[in-house]
């Protein structure tokens, strides 16, 4: 029943989007008040996996909820209700009727495909849905078909379809193994079969199984050396896509990946997982980092901070348990982190008309709310108290110290410094100054700043929620 | 003892049927082409007639000149004496490997390349460097196309291979063989200068490369030269048709099974020479930059001929 | 009966691999297209082959899905885009063609290394197809970054997606049909996607010449 509350309502407005044409602002309506049952169901699951029980549903175990797909599932619906409370189409927003309609259909498809994949046991159907996300949300990125949008989604498209064929490549590899050593079962597929047969599965083969999935698994997560698609796609995107793929299909990915590493590591034993991932992770966080520094939009900025944390995030995974659980804090810190500066930069785009950092300026006094919720995302983001970041970024540093590995925490430290002061200089220069003559003073749809004042609010109060017990 | 006689007469054989091999292919080619064509006959005639007609020799050419015309039909004729024609085991198999085969081949080569350079005209200096272009591209597909081979059958000598794909027929239809073929087909083309690498019956400057290195050679060289060439197309036959589908190739030395392996390398020459046949009149000439594609790929399908030997054992 | 089977499913194995190949060999997009569409009906082959052999029913319908799919509908729409861009021809590639061939040569041999410990775990009959399948897999990864056609690099994804599915029937005899099922509608999906994309290039930029989308710098 849960399940059917968490993946139903996005389906529905999808299918609702598709039926009604011309497009109305009530399917809109409908699709924000959807959004929320959603987010309901994710808490219903949330309030039964803290109880204690594992809730499954389907054929074979098709869908289970253990404590990451609950997290990653209210991380989801939740950006899927913000994409859906300030997504084009509910009210006058300079958006025409068909593009609204289109963005509402495949939104919400790709929203269920994001929850599908978080949920289901089946890691072969996992792969399916993830596929599915880059269909759903590439078809979305050029909603005007300018050079540079269609030039972003082509790479997008195609850099993104062949890193997941190659995860695929990799599961398929996975399943030989299984199936060679134990035989062939419809339900060979399920992580908990394949937790439980681990041990007895052939290293060799995983650990080259488990290298084609990293590679495919982190180019949608926008790990280098794959990542060149990401800082095109989601600067390029309108504001209510580029949230929900940079906050929650980042997340999404990576989830794939923490899920192979727990096999990995059990069949391989400690160590290999965690190099490869180290490897890349330093990787995506240097050019993540060193990039911010030379940015010129603003949209890329945000972009580029995505592949930051990304790296951040597989570093904390491989530093131990506790890592694991500082990776997974920041995981959900970032998305909903992320989400909202997208969002705010939309708002910011669409009264600047600029991409350009240059061009934005006295962003303070043009529209004080969105001025100040910006700063303090970009705050956010950057790992300052008190918001959430800055407790995860601390818990992976005592991870790092935890498990002996003083060299990568100082690289990783300086890294995230140069990268602070990168972004810093170019938020002084958004926040301060005289606002350009063209641009109209005053803020446009205040109520549309409710939300993410709640997400800055949830930033907050994460940390008290988490430093208490 | 009667070993030792059959490698002599198969010798002489392989001598005496190579231009005729040429001939079939010139006519069934003519035949294709909707014309009557000289018989199959008419290279022996040539020959003959070459052999009479005074040598004239450029004032600029050296002794190499002079003497590369007996180096590549001495080399190429050892070479057609190696492979496995008739019978198998000859003593001649003792010196007789794959490596052996590819030098030879490769002597003839170079000397010839060298013979167009001699006697510093325009034509010949060309012929020899696209021919050496297509030559370094070549040898070792052939080497590789019969190493593949040599994989399964455990050793390097042509006769083993013989004998070894005789006993396991199933092992002929194996990817290793079908693409060593493969690959040793296009570079048979190459090698003997057959479309779609080199037309044979051109004189034009921008399509010879065999021609052109032997443009300046007349009478008796020439006949040696123009015999090499058939002696080479013969034992390129020999080697696809041989190694590839051995059923024939005598093992006892009787009457009848003589008799037989004769019959079926006359069959398989002919079965290859329209094969050549067709693909000259149906395939135009590759442009000479586009070779090198060419014989990239038949490399690579030799490597992979190789490696699947290799890994199927 | 067993080293036969071997044997042909490694022969088709072969082919498909050459055929991939061909990618790297030939310049003209109507080229591509027929050898993509060679390679599929020779992959439905090798399902039908092994559910024969290996007595697995689903394959053969995989193998009928293969050939429909993979052999008709895509290469129909393919030649339809081809005619569209009828006038260009793969410009000169990052890489020219021999050094091209060479390299694939090369990845062949590296998938056969990298294979060697799948090749050992496994004991079915058609094991020895397997370094083939990821030889394929890993010379279409080089065609879509070497090539400068978006046509191309679309044919040379369809081929990567063959290369992993001829991996699975090799391996373990085709993963579980509802898998698979939604792999195909995923590969369908994604394909009218990029064809969607491919006309949208077109259109925008005058030329699919990929080497042109340089608009986003940074």
């Amino acid at each position: 029943m849960s399940f059917a509350l968490l993946l139903a309502p996005s389906l529905l407005s999808a299918l609702l989007a598709l039926a009604v044409r011309p497009y109305r602002a009530a399917v809109g309506w409908a699709n924000a008040a959807l959004s929320l049952v959603a987010v309901a169901g994710a808490i219903t699951l949330w309030v039964r996996v803290l109880r204690g029980e594992v809730p499954v549903a389907g054929a074979d175990d098709l869908l289970r909820a253990d404590a990451l797909s609950t997290l990653l599932a209210l991380c989801v619906s939740g950006v899927a209700a913000l994409a859906a409370w300030l997504g084009p189409g509910l009210g006058d927003d300079g958006w025409g009727a068909r593009q609204a309609r289109r963005f509402r259909i495949f939104a919400n498809l790709f929203a269920f495909t994001m929850l599908f994949a978080v949920t289901t046991d089946n890691v072969g159907f996992m792969w399916v849905a993830i596929e599915a996300t880059t269909i759903t949300s590439a078809v979305r990125i050029p909603l005007h078909a300018s050079q540079a949008s269609v030039e972003a989604s082509w790479k997008y498209v195609l850099i993104g379809s062949v890193g997941i064929a190659l995860a695929f490549a990799g599961t398929v590899l996975a399943y030989f193994d299984f199936v060679t050593l134990i035989g062939r079962e419809a339900v060979a597929l399920n992580w908990t079969v394949l937790q439980d047969a681990a041990p007895a599965l052939n290293p060799r083969v995983i650990r080259l199984a488990f290298v084609f999935i990293l590679i495919g698994y982190g180019t949608k997560a926008g790990l280098a050396p794959m990542h060149t698609w990401l800082p095109d796609a989601h600067s390029e995107a309108p504001p209510a896509l580029s949230a929900m793929m940079s906050g929650v299909l980042l997340a999404v990915a990576l989830y794939a990946v923490i899920r192979w590493q727990a096999v990995v590591r059990v069949t391989v034993g400690r160590g290999f997982a965690e190099d490869v991932i180290v490897l890349l992770g330093v990787l995506s966080l240097a050019i993540g980092a060193l990039s911010l520094v030379a940015q010129r939009s603003y949209k890329r900025l945000l972009a580029y901070s995505s592949i930051e944390h990304t790296g951040l995030i597989c570093v904390g995974l491989a530093l131990g348990p506790l890592g694991v659980f500082a990776a997974m804090l920041h995981l959900l810190n970032h998305s909903v982190a992320k989400s909202m500066m997208f969002l705010l930069a939309g708002r910011v785009l669409r009264r600047y008309g600029t991409a350009e950092i240059e061009g934005v300026s006295g962003l303070l006094r043009v529209m004080p709310w969105t001025g100040g919720f910006f700063a303090a995302g970009m705050l956010a983001v950057l790992g300052l108290p008190p918001f959430g970041m800055f407790v995860s970024e601390f818990a992976l540093v005592r991870a790092g110290f935890a498990a002996g590995r003083p060299v990568l925490v100082a690289l990783v430290l300086v890294l995230l410094a140069v990268g602070f002061v990168g972004v810093l200089v170019h938020l002084n220069r958004m926040l301060y100054g005289r606002p350009p003559a063209a641009v109209t003073l005053g803020e446009s749809s205040r109520w549309a700043l409710v939300p993410l004042g709640g997400c800055l609010a949830a930033l907050v109060v994460r940390i008290v929620a988490i430093v208490a017990p | 003892m009667a070993r030792g006689a059959l490698a002599l007469l198969q010798g002489l054989l392989v001598l005496a049927l190579a231009p005729g091999v040429v001939g079939l292919v010139r006519w069934l080619k003519a035949r294709l082409q909707n014309r009557r064509g000289a018989p199959a006959w008419q290279p022996y005639f040539e020959l003959r007639k070459l052999f009479g007609k005074e040598v004239v020799v450029s004032e600029n050419a050296s002794w190499l000149f002079r003497a590369a015309p007996y180096v590549v039909f001495v080399s190429t004729a050892a070479a057609a004496l190696l492979v496995p024609v008739l019978a198998v085991p000859l003593p001649i198999d003792a010196v007789g490997d794959l490596l052996v085969l590819v030098y030879l081949l490769l002597l003839g080569t170079v000397f010839l390349a060298l013979a167009g350079l001699d006697p510093g005209s325009a034509f010949g200096g060309m012929g020899s460097s696209r021919e050496m272009t297509v030559a370094a591209l070549a040898e070792p597909t052939v080497a590789l196309a019969i190493f593949a081979l040599a994989l399964s059958a455990g050793s390097t000598n042509l006769g083993q291979i013989v004998a070894r794909t005789m006993s396991d027929p199933a092992a002929a239809l194996s990817p290793g063989h079908l693409l060593a073929f493969a690959a040793l087909f296009v570079v048979m083309l190459a090698e003997t200068g057959r479309m779609p690498v080199d037309n044979p019956a051109t004189h034009l400057e921008l399509t010879m490369i065999h021609e052109a290195m032997v443009l300046e050679y007349s009478g008796r060289y020439l006949a040696l030269i123009e015999w090499a060439a058939a002696l080479k197309l013969l034992v390129f036959f020999a080697l696809l048709g041989n190694l590839f589908v051995p059923w024939g190739v005598a093992m006892a030395l009787t009457p009848a099974t003589l008799f037989l392996a004769l019959a079926s390398l006359v069959g398989k020459l002919a079965v290859l020479a329209l094969a050549v046949a067709l693909l000259e009149t149906r395939v135009a000439k590759l442009r000479l930059f586009r070779v090198p594609e060419l014989l990239s790929a038949s490399f690579v399908l030799a490597l992979l001929a190789v490696t699947s030997s290799f890994l199927s054992r | 009966m067993e080293s036969l089977f071997g044997q042909l499913v490694v022969l088709e194995s072969s082919l498909v691999l050459i055929f991939g190949l061909v990618l790297l060999w030939r310049r003209r997009v109507p080229a591509y297209v027929s050898a993509f569409t060679w390679q599929s009906l020779v992959l439905g082959a090798v399902a039908i082959t092994v559910g024969w052999f290996g007595r697995e029913r689903e394959l053969y319908f995989i193998g009928g899905l293969l050939v429909l799919v993979k052999g008709v509908a895509i290469p129909r729409l393919l030649g339809r885009m081809e005619r569209r861009f009828a006038t260009e021809r793969e410009l000169a590639p990052y890489v020219n063609t021999a050094t091209s061939l060479l390299v694939a040569g090369l990845l062949v041999l590296f998938g056969y290394a990298i294979m060697r410990p799948v090749v050992a775990a496994s004991d079915l009959p058609t094991r020895a197809g397997m370094p083939l399948a990821m030889g394929l897999v890993l010379v279409s990864l080089f065609v879509v970054v070497s090539r400068k056609k978006a046509l191309t690099q679309v044919v040379g994804f369809l081929m990567l997606e063959n290369g992993i599915a001829l991996l699975a029937i090799l391996g373990t005899y085709g993963i579980p049909l509802i898998v698979e099922l939604g792999v195909f509608l995923d590969a369908l999906m994604g394909f009218l996607v990029m064809q969607i994309f491919v006309y949208r290039i077109h259109s925008t930029f005058e030329t699919i010449d990929v080497d042109q989308l340089d608009r986003l710098r940074h």
